[in-house]
């Protein structure tokens, strides 16, 4: 909320000056305010990037549904992307070796699209977000048992632009 | 009393002069096998040596000819082959039809059928090969063929086509020897669509695109394969166009696209979602999509459709975990097919529309059940080692394809609705997975 106020203040200043400036010059101040909604060196992108990327969604046997401890999670990373437009993410729905492809396909889609849902709730705009099941096509760990299972039944976040 | 027929291989044309050898006074055998029935019976069958005259062995094409139908017959579960070496005298013979032909060997060693090859102008490239079946206890005859033009490159397609007859003598059914699977082969992220006659030959690529193709599905024009396909940012409908040997990609809203399924009218259903769950929509010839099939609040993938396009299975979630369910267009009832376990998944409705091929869990991994429509039972038909899953009925509503890893990598096997034993389907270095039946 903190970087939304900050966002704000800076396009009232830029509009303030841009009208006081005289009508001449109108035009080319609101263009430049538009497309820098803060000042960000490209390190700090590259970070909220990183930390977008970190966290990983784990989900249940079969289940889709985003378990509590990962909506602080979630929050963390629509904050983020709000605070940086220009970021865009992929959500990534995967699951583990133990069930049929096709509908391990669609359960992939369900879990991709549970974590898009909640952070469309949480504001962040649909043009930065892509969704993709890869169903069980790509385990983050090989093997079998439920620890390397636990691990593959998962979203990942996937930064495709920023 | 001959006929001429021009012989169409589903992969590429043959043309061989194929001459139906009729005889005077012997009427054509009534089916002998009833492969749909229960408690279907065993044909053994024995093969004479081929021969270019009385007593003279055809050693050239002729021996190979012998070879490729012995191995085209190994195909059929409820044919025995008696080799050569268990007929007492030989199977070397002094005529290869009429009285002179000594069937009793051939009783005493037990077979119920004798084939006869005879090579009249020798068996060089390009000569003409009579082939004859005959009932060994009557001496009866069953049918018989001349294939003319015979050469080395020809030799399995005269197998397959003799084959074929032989097939359609016996049970009624015919196809299985001219028809070709769709499946995918490769390794990790790449994967693509490979045609391959259900005997092994004519083993070819057919697309050659980054990402992973699942699913395919063979139209029954033959025009197409549909399958799904993934690269690293999109789902989309892969579509093989076998008349001009292209492949483009559908992308749909949703940027999902699961398991594509014909409907014998040429058009395509997919499980598509735009935002609800995955739900099966029917696209149009363009291959749009047209209109839902099938809508819940679970997940609804994995159509497939009877010869008459009435009756749809599918998986769907709607009651927790994946099971299998039918669909009846005629009078718009789903009900639930699979009662027992808690994933069940993959069905494929048999063309006929009595059986639906399945993958279960079972303690011991995925298997195989077919579940009769008409008496509501279910019968495990493959098992194992390893994971059997992705059934595939054959047009002719008896075999069966199906995925398995019970030689270590993934392989493509062929069953039958009875569960006969599997054979495989060599398909090369690489695994293989997905078979789809073409006619």
């Amino acid at each position: 909320m903190k970087s939304l106020k900050s966002f704000g203040l800076v396009m009232v200043l830029a509009l303030a000056l841009g009208m006081g400036a005289g009508c001449a010059k109108k035009n080319a101040e609101v263009e430049n305010v538009e497309p820098a909604p803060v000042a960000s060196s490209s390190s700090a992108i590259d970070a909220a990037a990183q930390q977008i990327t970190d966290g990983v969604v784990y989900f249940d046997f079969d289940k889709y549904d985003i378990k509590a401890e990962y909506r602080d999670m979630l929050q963390q990373k629509a904050e983020l992307m709000k605070q940086y437009p220009s970021i865009r993410v992929r959500i990534e729905g995967n699951c583990d070796a133990r069930g049929t492809q096709e509908y391990n396909l669609a359960l992939g889609e369900r879990r991709a699209r549970a974590a898009y849902e909640y952070m469309i709730r949480l504001g962040v705009p649909a043009e930065q977000l892509d969704i993709i099941s890869y169903g069980k096509e790509r385990p983050a760990v090989e093997g079998t048992g439920e620890a390397v299972w636990a691990k593959n039944r998962r979203d990942d976040f996937n930064v495709i632009a920023r | 009393m001959r006929k001429i027929f021009h012989f169409f291989h589903s992969v590429r044309v043959v043309s061989l002069l194929v001459l139906t050898l009729l005889f005077a006074g012997q009427a054509q055998a009534a089916t002998m096998v009833d492969i749909y029935g229960p408690g279907q019976n065993q044909i053994k069958l024995s093969m004479a040596s081929p021969l270019t005259a009385p007593g003279q062995r055809a050693t050239a094409l002729g021996a190979e000819l012998n070879d490729a139908i012995v191995a085209d017959l190994n195909f059929l579960p409820f044919m025995q082959l008696i080799p050569s070496s268990a007929v007492l005298g030989g199977t070397v013979l002094s005529a290869w039809q009429g009285a002179d032909v000594d069937f009793r060997r051939f009783q005493i060693a037990g077979a119920d059928l004798l084939v006869t090859a005879h090579w009249p102008s020798g068996d060089r490239e390009n000569s003409t090969v009579e082939l004859r079946v005959f009932e060994t206890y009557s001496g009866k005859f069953v049918f018989g063929n001349a294939y003319s033009g015979v050469t080395h490159a020809e030799v399995p397609n005269v197998a397959d086509r003799f084959c074929d007859d032989l097939m359609a003598a016996l049970t009624g059914a015919r196809g299985f020897f001219s028809s070709s699977l769709a499946f995918v082969k490769g390794n990790g992220r790449k994967r693509d669509v490979w045609v391959v006659r259900a005997t092994g030959r004519d083993l070819r690529q057919v697309t050659n695109i980054p990402g992973a193709a699942m699913s395919p599905s063979w139209s029954p024009d033959g025009r197409y394969v549909v399958f799904s396909h993934i690269d690293d940012s999109t789902h989309a409908l892969g579509v093989w166009d076998r008349l001009s040997n292209t492949v483009k990609r559908v992308r749909f809203p949703g940027n999902t696209v699961i398991g594509p399924c014909f409907l014998p009218d040429n058009r395509v259903a997919v499980s598509l979602s735009t935002g609800h769950y995955p739900d099966i929509f029917l696209l149009n010839r363009q291959f749009q999509r047209e209109r839902p099939l099938e809508q819940s609040s679970a997940i609804n993938v994995s159509p497939s459709f009877d010869a008459t396009g009435t009756k749809m299975a599918f998986t769907s979630s709607r009651l927790g975990s994946p099971q299998v369910f039918l669909k009846d267009f005629s009078t718009g009832t789903v009900s639930r097919v699979s009662m027992d376990g808690s994933y069940n998944s993959e069905p494929c409705i048999s063309p006929d529309g009595t059986l639906i091929a399945y993958t279960k869990a079972t303690p011991s991994g995925f298997r195989i059940f077919v579940h009769d429509m008409v008496t509501g039972t279910d019968q495990q038909i493959s098992f194992g080692p390893g994971r059997d899953e992705q059934p595939a009925f054959a047009p002719d509503s008896y075999f069966v394809a199906f995925t398995s890893t019970r030689s270590g990598s993934s392989q493509i096997y062929l069953t039958t609705r009875h569960g006969g034993e599997a054979k495989h389907v060599p398909t090369g270095p690489g695994n293989a997975s997905f078979p789809s039946w073409g006619k």
